[in-house]
């Protein structure tokens, strides 16, 4: 069996800044099964209303506890925004194919991450933490209200570059203002998490400098184990699953 | 205590199975211990050549439903028999292949492929498909489902069992031409046509404009439907729509099916295949019931 379904208890719930959340949830079988990338399917509330489950990304996974770190934007993250201390839900997981562990060889590791996009890069760069390969997260925010600390990657040997549509925090503008931080040097691999334009930003760069890379992809899905084809993306080998040949593809493998 | 239900020639364990397309790789999440509770595996519709489906997005969330317009994505029956059916057929549950086609050649291709795969207890024509000869779907026309089902039952030596479509008038009415046709069972209902607009954009949620609405919103029409079929026919129905639970089912059941599929509510809970098969049987024993045909078409009038 590759994943199982669960009934997690909630150890905390912590509002991080006006919009972020991180959820500790207690799920000792799914922490010990979870790799980077691979995501965890919600139910946000019993009966059906919202009706189909949530995905989120692992943030981190250890000591028998799986986080989330989730932005409340609509009606199913804001009723988990609610959620509260030994609350309980059924959650699925893990699901999908989580990012290719680096070889030795690589020199240079970089995660870009827009907005909410920067989750599964926690667990990724915990993980990570001893591999020699210089590590760096850049990240692009809304915000200052959308910004929060960097000591936790900063900890796991990541340098991290802001990045802020309004200047409030970091460099002013997009994501793409930090890739000139990035050094064109072979052995380097790029890991995109974010909005749709800012993965496509991400895969034009690499492909302009020989990079190579994956990308965590994000589509409305329904049942999250590759059964109903609903969440299909366009990709160079037709169309995929995001649930479940993804999250993560090859950057060179998305059509935009 | 007797569960087994006879649908032609083949027997299947138990009355609880899988809607076509909605049971892909979730096996994946059962043991094998947990798929052999199935009464029947149904995979998702195959059709003769590959289909790449529809584009994104397929699928939206509705008040306890959902819509979706995936396209019959499947990699053709070749590929199906070759990669697919094997493994469905190691489980040990009674396989029932659904088989659509943009004629009734290619609905005669698929059923004579089928024969020479061998093993199958069934096969299911969803005929929620084009007539080309008219500008509705095969399922929505007595005649020309009349004439399929007569041609694959020609053909096919598996029990043959029609899909109808609730988007029409009568449904009885479809079921009685299939039966009449010689159909061994038909099963009811596919989705039902729908829309969701995005009133900020003033677009349809969905890819391909429209799609099929299903789930538990459905569910009261869909018994409906069932009720007054199993008043007309008399060959086995296999209920679905909108099943979560064994109450669900039960209704179903009482309304008059047979066996009862649970589809869209798999992606929410991928264990209700299974509660639905507990609480049946639970509910028999609790009214001292020995036997499923003491259930079936039980309503009072
Ligand atoms: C693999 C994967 C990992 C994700 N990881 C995270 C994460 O770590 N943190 C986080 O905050 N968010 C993450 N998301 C996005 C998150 O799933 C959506 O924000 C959430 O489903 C929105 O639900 P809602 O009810 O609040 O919004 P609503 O707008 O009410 O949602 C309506 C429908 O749209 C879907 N939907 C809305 N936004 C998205 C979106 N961006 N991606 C996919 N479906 C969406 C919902 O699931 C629902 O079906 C991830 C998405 C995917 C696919
Ligand atoms: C995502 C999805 C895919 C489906 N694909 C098929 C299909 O390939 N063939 C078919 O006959 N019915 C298909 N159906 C219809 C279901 O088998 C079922 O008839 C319908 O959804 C009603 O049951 P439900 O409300 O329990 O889902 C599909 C339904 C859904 C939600
Ligand atoms: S959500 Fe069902 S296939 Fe991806």
């Amino acid at each position: 069996m590759h994943q199982i379904q669960t009934t997690a208890k909630v150890i905390a719930n912590q509002k991080v800044n006006d919009a972020y959340y991180l959820l500790t949830l207690s799920a000792p079988a799914l922490a010990k099964m979870v790799k980077p990338g691979q995501f965890i399917h919600i139910r946000v509330n019993e009966g059906f209303e919202p009706f189909f489950r949530r995905p989120f990304s692992v943030y981190r996974a250890k000591k028998g506890q799986v986080q989330i770190f989730f932005e409340a934007v609509g009606r199913g993250s804001k009723l988990l925004a609610r959620k509260k201390k030994n609350d309980t839900l059924d959650v699925l997981g893990p699901l999908g194919q989580p990012f290719t562990m680096p070889g030795k060889g690589v020199q240079q590791i970089v995660f870009v991450a827009g907005g909410i996009g920067v989750a599964p890069f926690m667990v990724f760069s915990d993980i990570l933490k001893k591999h020699k390969a210089r590590k760096m997260l850049l990240y692009g925010g809304r915000a200052r209200a959308h910004t929060f600390s960097m000591a936790e990657f900063k900890k796991n040997g990541v340098e991290a570059f802001v990045a802020t549509d309004d200047g409030s925090v970091g460099v002013k503008g997009r994501v793409s203002e930090l890739f000139k931080n990035i050094e064109v040097a072979p052995f380097t691999l790029i890991y995109a998490c974010g909005p749709k334009p800012m993965i496509a930003a991400v895969a034009s760069f690499a492909k302009e400098r020989g990079l190579k890379g994956e990308a965590s992809m994000e589509e409305v899905m329904a049942c999250g184990l590759g059964a109903c084809l609903g969440c299909s993306i366009l990709t160079t080998q037709g169309y995929k699953t995001v649930c479940h040949d993804g999250p993560v593809f090859a950057l060179d493998e998305v059509i935009f | 205590m007797n569960i087994a239900v006879k649908i032609g020639k083949s027997v299947f364990p138990n009355p609880v199975t899988v809607a076509s397309g909605t049971f892909g790789h979730s096996e994946e999440l059962y043991s094998l211990k947990e798929v052999r509770c199935l009464g029947a595996i149904v995979p998702k519709t195959v059709t003769l050549k590959a289909q790449e489906g529809n584009p994104p997005r397929r699928i939206c969330e509705t008040p306890a439903g959902m819509i979706n317009a995936i396209g019959i994505e499947n990699p053709g029956i070749d590929v199906f028999i070759a990669k697919k059916l094997p493994g469905l057929k190691k489980t040990g549950v009674p396989v029932i292949v659904s088989i659509s086609a943009h004629s009734e050649n290619d609905f005669a291709l698929m059923a004579q492929k089928l024969n020479a795969a061998g093993k199958i207890a069934a096969i299911e024509l969803n005929l929620s498909c084009p007539n080309l000869k008219k500008k509705v779907l095969v399922a929505q026309d007595a005649a020309a489902t009349a004439s399929v089902v007569r041609r694959i039952k020609r053909i096919s030596k598996y029990p043959v069992i029609a899909k109808l479509s609730p988007n029409v008038t009568d449904i009885a009415a479809i079921a009685l031409a299939a039966e009449a046709s010689g159909a061994d069972a038909v099963s009811m209902v596919n989705t039902f046509a729908a829309m969701s607009i995005d009133v900020k954009r003033r677009c349809s949620r969905i890819g391909n404009f429209t799609g099929g609405l299903s789930g538990p919103a459905i569910r009261p029409i869909a018994v409906r439907m069932v009720c007054e079929t199993a008043a007309k026919i008399k060959i086995p129905i296999i209920g679905m729509g909108g099943i979560t639970n064994a109450n669900d089912a039960l209704e179903f059941l009482i309304a008059g099916a047979s066996m009862v599929a649970v589809g869209t509510y798999n992606f929410i809970n991928p264990k209700a295949p299974l509660e639905v098969l507990i609480g049946i049987m639970a509910y028999m024993k609790e009214n001292r019931m020995t036997d499923i045909r003491e259930l079936i078409g039980s309503i009072k009038r």
